[in-house]
C-alpha cells in the first residue's frame, strides 16, 4: 500500500508537469492556428512565453532573419522593465482572463504595443548573417537551444556576448532557434531578467518545444500572407482583363455608331443637295428687293452648315491607319501656313514661327498630319476673334519631337478641359465639335501624344509629340559627311 | 445644242439637275439608275453623262464600264453622296469625281470645262 502510494506520488509530479506543458503546448498552438495575421502571431508567441499560466518567463525577444538585409534582426519583445511593473502587469491580466487559453484569445491589435522598454532594447540587436562565428548565429544554426549562464552557452559551450548581455541587463537567459526543415527563422530568447529565478534545463527543453510550434505557425503566416498577395495579383490581373473587355466593348459600340453615323451622313447628304439647290435656283430667281430673300438665303447657309458637319462626320469616321513616310516637319508645317495665309490676314493674327532648323524627319502620314495641323490652327484663329499673335513651334529630344501652337486668344475655360477631345463637344455657334477630335485621332494613329494647357484670356498652347526613330536621324544626317570623301577618292 | 444625261435615282435631284442643266443651255436626258442609262446611250450616244454611282438595279460603276465599253469616248463625271469610291480604281476612268453638293458650281463648271475640251467645242 505505501509503496503504491509512494510509487504514485513519485510519477504524478512529472505527469502533473506534463500535463500542464502540453495544456501550454495545446493553448498556444491554438492560439497561434488562429492568427494570419504576423504581427499578432509574433505577439501570441511572446505572450505564451512570459504568462505565469505559459512558460512564465519574465521577458521574452524574437529576432527574426531578414533576408534582404541578411541580418539577424531583433523584431519584437515584451516584457516589464521592472519588478513593480511587472507585478501590476500580471495582476491585471490575471485578473481578467482565467486561462492561458482566454489570455492568448484576448492578444489583438490593441495590445500589440510596441512602446515598452524592452523593444528599445530588442530594436539594438542585428548580427550579420555572414557573421558565422558569432554565438548566436551558430546556435540558431545548430537547431538546438541553449542556456547562456556564467558566461558560457551549453550545451553549445560558446562564449557569451559581452554586449550582449549588457544590452539585456543579465547574463542568464535563454535561446531556442526558430527554424524550419530547410530553413533558419531566426531566434526566440527568453530570461527571468526581473525576478532572478534560475532557468532550469527542462525548462530550457520546454522552450526549444514551443519554438518549433511557434515556428510552423510563423511560416503559415508568411505562406498565408504569400497567398494573399497572389490572390491580389490575380485579382489585379481580372480587373485589368475586365478593363480590357469593357474597352473593347466600348470600342465596339463606338465603332458601330461610327458607322451608322457614317451611313446616316451619306443619307442625308442626297435630300440636302435638293433642298440647299433649290433654294440656290429659288434665290436666283427672286427680285433683289424681295423680302423673302433673307428666308431663302437662311435656307442656304443652313445646309451649306450642314454639309459642312456631314464632311466633318464622314471624315472623322475614315481616319483610318496612317501611310507614313519620311517627312521634313518644317516643310509640312511652313506648307500648311502657306495655304492658310489668307486666314491669317483676315483673323489679323501675327504669325510666330520658331522651327529648330536641326529637327530630324518623322515617319508620319503627310496627310492626316497636315490635317491635325489644319485643325488645330484653325482653333487657334478662332479663339482670337479680335486678332494676336500665333506662335508654331519646333523642339526635339533624343527620341522624340514636339511641335507646338500657341495662340494669345480666350483660352479653354477649366470646366471644359476635359471634353475637348470628345466629338461634337463645342462652345463655337458655328462648330462642329469635330476638329480637335479628329487631331487627337490622328495623332493616335501615329502612337504620339497631344497635350494643351490653357488660361482663360491668356490663350492656348497645343503641343503634339510625335516620336522619331533616332537611328534614322542618324542616317539622313551622315551622307553629307561622306560624300566629300568619295568624291576624292573617284 | 450639247446633250447631257443625267442619271441619278433621286426624282428630286433629277429635277435639280434637269433644271440647272438646262438653265446652262443643254439638253438633258435622265435616267432612274445603270441599266435605264445604258439602255439610252444605246439610242442616242449623249455629250456627256452625269453619273451617280449607288443606284438599284445597276450601280453607276457598272454602268460606266458598259458605256464606256460602247462609246469609250463620253466623257463621264461621277457625282455621288460617296467619297470611299475614289479608292476603287474603276472611278479612274471617268472624267472626273465630284461629291454630292447643294453648291452645284463646281459640277457646272467641270461640265463646262469637259464639254469645251471635247471635240466641235461648245
Amino acid at each position: 500500500m505505501s509503496r503504491q502510494e509512494s510509487s504514485q506520488s513519485f510519477s504524478t509530479v512529472p505527469l502533473e508537469r506534463r500535463l500542464v506543458e502540453l495544456t501550454i503546448l495545446y493553448e498556444v498552438g491554438r492560439a497561434l492556428q488562429a492568427t494570419l495575421d504576423e504581427e499578432k502571431a509574433l505577439y501570441t508567441i511572446l505572450v505564451g512565453v512570459t504568462a505565469g499560466r505559459g512558460l512564465a518567463f519574465n521577458r521574452a525577444f524574437i529576432l527574426l532573419v531578414d533576408p534582404e538585409q541578411e541580418r539577424l534582426r531583433g523584431e519584437i519583445a515584451i516584457g516589464p522593465s521592472s519588478p513593480e511593473e511587472a507585478a501590476a502587469i500580471w495582476h491585471e491580466l490575471r485578473e481578467k482572463h482565467q486561462t492561458l487559453g482566454d489570455l492568448l484569445r484576448a492578444v489583438d491589435r490593441s495590445t500589440v504595443r510596441k512602446d515598452l522598454r524592452v523593444n528599445e532594447i530588442v530594436a539594438q540587436i542585428s548580427i550579420p548573417l555572414q557573421a558565422s562565428a558569432h554565438p548566436l548565429i551558430r546556435i540558431m544554426q545548430s537547431h538546438e537551444a541553449s542556456l547562456a549562464q556564467g558566461g558560457v552557452f551549453q550545451p553549445h559551450g560558446l562564449p557569451v556576448d559581452e554586449s550582449l548581455a549588457q544590452l539585456l541587463g543579465t547574463n542568464a537567459f535563454a535561446v531556442a532557434p526558430l527554424y524550419l526543415a530547410d530553413e533558419n527563422l531566426g531566434l526566440l530568447l527568453a530570461d527571468n531578467a526581473i525576478t532572478g529565478a534560475p532557468i532550469d534545463p527542462p525548462r530550457l527543453k520546454m522552450l526549444q518545444i514551443y519554438a518549433q510550434e511557434a515556428s510552423a505557425s510563423l511560416e503559415n503566416t508568411r505562406l498565408y500572407r504569400e497567398l494573399m498577395n497572389r490572390i491580389e495579383a490575380c485579382e489585379n490581373a481580372n480587373r485589368v482583363l475586365r478593363e480590357s473587355q469593357y474597352f473593347q466593348l466600348q470600342a465596339e459600340r463606338l465603332s458601330t455608331i461610327g458607322r451608322m453615323a457614317a451611313t446616316l451622313a451619306h443619307e442625308i447628304r442626297t435630300p440636302l443637295v435638293s433642298i440647299g439647290g433649290f433654294a440656290r435656283r429659288l434665290l436666283r430667281s427672286t427680285a433683289a428687293d424681295d423680302p423673302r430673300r433673307e428666308e431663302m438665303q437662311i435656307i442656304v447657309a443652313e445646309v451649306s452648315r450642314l454639309e459642312r458637319l456631314v464632311e466633318e462626320v464622314l471624315g472623322y469616321s475614315k481616319i483610318s491607319k496612317p501611310e507614313c513616310s519620311l517627312t521634313d516637319i518644317n516643310d509640312l508645317i511652313l506648307s500648311v501656313l502657306l495655304t492658310m495665309q489668307t486666314e491669317f490676314e483676315r483673323a489679323s493674327v501675327r504669325l510666330v514661327h520658331e522651327l529648330d532648323p536641326g529637327l530630324p524627319k518623322a515617319s508620319v502620314d503627310q496627310a492626316q498630319l497636315r490635317q491635325a495641323l489644319m485643325n488645330l490652327i484653325a482653333n487657334s484663329l478662332e479663339a482670337m476673334p479680335s486678332g494676336g499673335t500665333l506662335t508654331v513651334s519646333t523642339t526635339f529630344e533624343t527620341d522624340f519631337l514636339e511641335i507646338g501652337i500657341s495662340d494669345t486668344g480666350i483660352g479653354i475655360a477649366e470646366e471644359n478641359w476635359h471634353r475637348v477631345f470628345t466629338p461634337f463637344f463645342t462652345t463655337k455657334a458655328s462648330g462642329t465639335g469635330l476638329g480637335l477630335p479628329v487631331v487627337s485621332q490622328i495623332i493616335d494613329n501615329h502612337n504620339g501624344s497631344l497635350r494643351f494647357e490653357s488660361s482663360r484670356g491668356r490663350g492656348t498652347s497645343f503641343h503634339v509629340r510625335l516620336a522619331f526613330d533616332p537611328g534614322r536621324h542618324v542616317a539622313t544626317a551622315d551622307p553629307p559627311s561622306i560624300a566629300p570623301s568619295q568624291e576624292q577618292n573617284s | 445644242m450639247r446633250t447631257i444625261l443625267i442619271v441619278d435615282d433621286d426624282k428630286n435631284l433629277r429635277r435639280l439637275y434637269r433644271a440647272e442643266m438646262e438653265a446652262e443651255g443643254y439638253r438633258v436626258m435622265v435616267a432612274e439608275n445603270g441599266r435605264e442609262a445604258s439602255e439610252m446611250v444605246a439610242k442616242e450616244v449623249p455629250d456627256l453623262v452625269i453619273l451617280d454611282i449607288r443606284m438599284p438595279e445597276m450601280d453607276g460603276l457598272e454602268a460606266m464600264a458598259r458605256i464606256l465599253r460602247e462609246h469609250g469616248d463620253v466623257p463621264i463625271i461621277l457625282n455621288t453622296a460617296y467619297s470611299c469610291y475614289q479608292d476603287n480604281f474603276l472611278t479612274w476612268a471617268a472624267e472626273a469625281y465630284i461629291i454630292k453638293s447643294a453648291d452645284l458650281e463646281p459640277l457646272k463648271k467641270k461640265v463646262k470645262e469637259t464639254l469645251s475640251q471635247g471635240a466641235g467645242g461648245p
